[in-house]
């Protein structure tokens, strides 16, 4: 009887508590509403804030104002046309080792034969010397000296074109090259320092006298410039008398130049 | 129950009545009760809902309206790249209430004139002391000076935060994007044209792009800002628009106005020369008449040859050339040379009326198709539009049109002939591309590239070569009309120009006005020595912005024109 008589007691007291259920659950969204809601207003407020500070950069910042300071400060112009690549290749071709002559080379050169005076007076007195066959000394001396640091001018250069008139000391030059040219290659260090080369132009030269020392023998290491002269025209068997003959007459054009 | 037993006594039959009486009161009674307490169980009930509602949807007291969004009071401008034009701000605004001042009135005077000098202390006293109720004592004030007010103390001032527009590149391109009146209206440029669509809520949310493009406005502005001051020209303008949708990419008058304080500027910085001011723009005109021609049948081609003698006598004038060939000279070296004699010959072939035809349908004699509101109305003879009149039309003299309608003109001969309105804004997703008109042929439009590029090349225009750009284009020195005489030594000077001419893009038109002779320039006026160069350094700026390749090796087809100039002249002193 009594489960019976508080029957409608419990009823009404699992209505209420669902009822209370349900309005916490709705309680709790609302409040997460709100809070949405206010993270809504500070993005807004943020944005807000950030326009301002937009603006206010770039009134700061306005286009006639970076003129302004480009021209009292940086002096920057736009590019010319050749200053606009095309793509990898043209970038590639700007690395191109240069052909020109260094016009800062010779200074090396001349001091370079400093070493030379000491078979100096072996070509003053040729007489000396004429257990050797050594012809004409003062000369291939001069020529040597520019052997060692611009090889690869004369390599880039038409070698075949001209002949010099010293081309009677075909044997001779030969065995000199070796000698005075390793005094020379020795001397270079000094030579980097008094005159300041580029990395470049320093290096090359050195290569190009281990070749020259190498070169009649080993033909492996040469190809590459070879193609660069004149890829339809291998010279392997003229190559390294011809390009002694254009070191010596690029030599004396340096020297008479300097 | 205590059912009625036979009585006795027979109940009296008033009883009986009263029984039956106090029952129908009872249930009336009860029905009443019963109606009331409906009643009240109702209200209660939808009281209870509307709270059970309200808990479970309704807004919570906190809670902040309108800042879900930002839309400004007022839409933003932006260029074509985003990069803003003019925006609204919240500015700091210092006012005074003269009568809920508290304290000391002569001394307040005296500080408010020390932190804000536009009005003596006197004035201030006589601001605080007038019983008016409220004065604006600055708008748009610089958040140290509201520091240094706030720091009075005094209850009396107001300082306040009221929506402001704001330039932030300040004067450029300030003719195309107006400015604001103090109610926050437009009262000029885009600001005016399109005040509905910045001031509509539903519309200000979305910034209003524009197909001006800032970088390439400024090196216009720049460049011919420049130009103004070395031959101290009294005024400039400039257009720069892309051929094939009539955008315009940058459009400049000078000397330009600060919109930020657009009540300082002068009448002549508020003048828009590039689409309200119309001017005659010389042998800039020359193409057209060719260009007429060569639809019409009358030119051939470019080695089709004319007499050109020293002086042209027609209809009663002598026409000259500022470099006279004095011999029969081809179509080719006309253009080339400028000259008005050949010129005149084939504009009067073309005639007046078919002359008349071909401008309507350029859109030359009516007001510049643009959206802007300050619009200029081209000037012709009218109704003196004679034979002669044809002639100096023909070359340029006689029809006054803005540079705009010129730009316009050439984006039309190069676009394949095909007429596009100038646009100010820009041509995307909200704003499609209309269908163009056709006005000349595509066969005519290629044939004139190569000779507009002869003028850059060979003739007087060679200032405005940009190396590796292809630039072609015109010179045109026009004399100015001065109290009814056209003047000999002041001159209108302008250049035409088109970018890359082996298929052109972009058309450039600059203008000078009245530019004085330097001594870089050996004396002259003419457009070859002033405007030209403004034209190739410009190029050689923007050119590289707007995506043209630069390269040294290619031209549009200059066989079709070279065999026909005979040997070139050095000198370009000619216009």
């Amino acid at each position: 009887m009594s489960g019976r008589s508080f029957r409608s007691l419990f009823m009404v007291a699992s209505c209420a508590g669902a009822a209370l259920g349900c309005y916490l659950v709705s309680l709790r969204v609302a409040s997460e509403r709100a809070s949405l809601e206010d993270v809504e207003t500070k993005i807004v407020l943020t944005q807000r804030d950030l326009r301002v500070l937009q603006t206010e950069i770039g009134t700061r910042g306005r286009f006639a104002q970076l003129e302004r300071w480009n021209a009292s400060v940086l002096a920057m112009s736009a590019p010319s046309a050749d200053q606009i690549l095309r793509g990898s290749f043209e970038l590639a071709k700007l690395t191109e080792p240069q052909h020109q002559v260094d016009f800062r080379a010779p200074v090396v050169l001349a001091s370079a034969p400093a070493p030379a005076p000491q078979r100096a007076p072996i070509g003053e007195s040729e007489t000396d010397d004429a257990g050797s066959p050594t012809g004409v000394a003062p000369a291939a001396l001069l020529r040597q000296a520019s052997l060692k640091t611009e090889p690869l001018k004369t390599e880039t250069r038409e070698v075949p074109e001209k002949p010099v008139a010293q081309t009677p000391l075909a044997a001779g030059p030969q065995k000199r090259d070796k000698s005075i040219e390793r005094p020379v290659t020795a001397a270079k260090p000094a030579n980097k320092k008094s005159v300041d080369k580029p990395g470049l132009a320093a290096a090359k030269p050195s290569k190009s006298v281990d070749k020259f020392v190498l070169g009649a023998d080993r033909t492996v290491t040469k190809p590459v410039r070879l193609a660069k002269v004149d890829p339809l025209a291998p010279l392997p068997d003229k190559h390294s008398p011809q390009n002694n003959k254009a070191l010596t007459k690029i030599s004396k054009d340096l020297h008479t130049g300097r | 129950m205590n059912a009625p037993t036979p009585a006795l006594v027979a109940p009296r039959p008033e009883r009986l009545r009263l029984v039956g009486q106090r029952r129908q009161i009872l249930a009336l009674m009860h029905q009443r009760l019963m109606f009331g307490m409906l009643v009240y169980a109702g209200v209660i009930a939808l009281i209870v809902l509307r709270i059970m509602w309200l808990a479970a949807f309704g807004d919570h007291a906190g809670r902040k309206e309108g800042l879900t969004a930002l839309v400004p009071d007022r839409g933003d401008i932006v260029d074509r790249d985003g990069e803003p034009l003019a925006r609204t701000i919240d500015a700091w605004t210092i006012a005074v209430h003269p009568t809920k001042v508290i304290g000391d009135k002569l001394a307040l005077s005296q500080q408010l004139a020390k932190l804000m000098p536009e009005h003596s202390a006197d004035e201030y006293f006589a601001m605080l002391g007038s019983g008016k109720p409220f004065f604006y004592l600055r708008r748009r004030a610089s958040p140290a000076l509201v520091e240094a007010v706030n720091a009075i103390g005094e209850p009396g001032l107001a300082i306040e935060r009221e929506p402001d527009r704001l330039y932030p590149q300040t004067s450029l391109a300030a003719h195309v994007i107006g400015f604001t009146d103090i109610d926050g209206h437009g009262a000029a440029g885009v600001e005016r044209a399109f005040d509905q669509e910045l001031s509509d809520p539903r519309t200000r949310g979305n910034p209003l792009v524009l197909s001006i493009s800032s970088r390439i406005q400024q090196a216009l502005e720049h460049e011919l800002g420049d130009a103004m001051a070395q031959f101290s020209a009294i005024g400039a303008a400039g257009v720069v628009m892309d051929v094939h949708t009539g955008e315009v990419l940058a459009m400049t008058s000078l000397p330009a106005f600060n919109p930020n304080a657009a009540g300082q500027g002068t009448p002549d910085q508020m003048f828009n020369r590039a689409t309200l001011g119309v001017f005659e723009l010389g042998s800039t005109f020359k193409p057209f008449t060719l260009a007429m021609a060569m639809d019409s049948g009358i030119v051939h081609g470019p080695g089709q040859t004319y007499n050109c003698p020293n002086v042209l006598t027609a209809y009663g004038h002598n026409i000259h050339d500022t470099h006279p060939f004095g011999r029969t000279c081809s179509v080719a070296e006309i253009m080339m040379e400028s000259s008005n004699i050949g010129m005149a010959q084939i504009a009067d072939q073309v005639g007046t009326e078919r002359q008349k035809a071909w401008l309507k349908k350029m859109g030359f004699l009516d007001k510049v198709e643009i959206e802007l509101k300050e619009r200029g109305r081209s000037l012709t003879p009218g109704s003196r539009w004679g034979p002669f009149e044809t002639m100096t039309i023909g070359f340029g003299q006689g029809i006054a049109v803005a540079p705009l309608q010129l730009a316009m003109g050439y984006a039309t001969l190069f676009d394949g002939g095909v007429y596009h309105p100038p646009t100010i804004l820009k041509i995307g997703p909200g704003h499609q591309l209309p269908p163009g008109r056709r006005v000349f042929s595509e066969d005519t439009s290629y044939r004139m590239r190569s000779l507009l590029r002869l003028v850059v090349m060979k003739g007087t225009g060679k200032k405005a070569d940009a190396p590796g750009y292809r630039v072609g284009g015109k010179t045109g020195t026009a004399q100015k009309l001065i109290n009814g005489r056209y003047s000999q030594t002041i001159n209108l000077t302008s250049f035409a120009g088109v970018f890359p001419m082996d298929d052109p893009r972009y058309v450039i038109v600059v203008m000078l006005d009245e530019p004085k002779a330097t001594k870089d320039t050996y004396g002259f006026t003419t457009a070859g020595w002033n405007v030209a160069p403004v034209v190739s350094r410009t190029v050689s700026r923007i050119a590289p912005m707007l995506g043209v390749e630069p390269d040294l090796t290619r031209e549009p087809n200059m066989n079709e024109v070279l065999p026909f100039v005979q040997d070139a002249k050095q000198d370009t002193k000619k216009d």
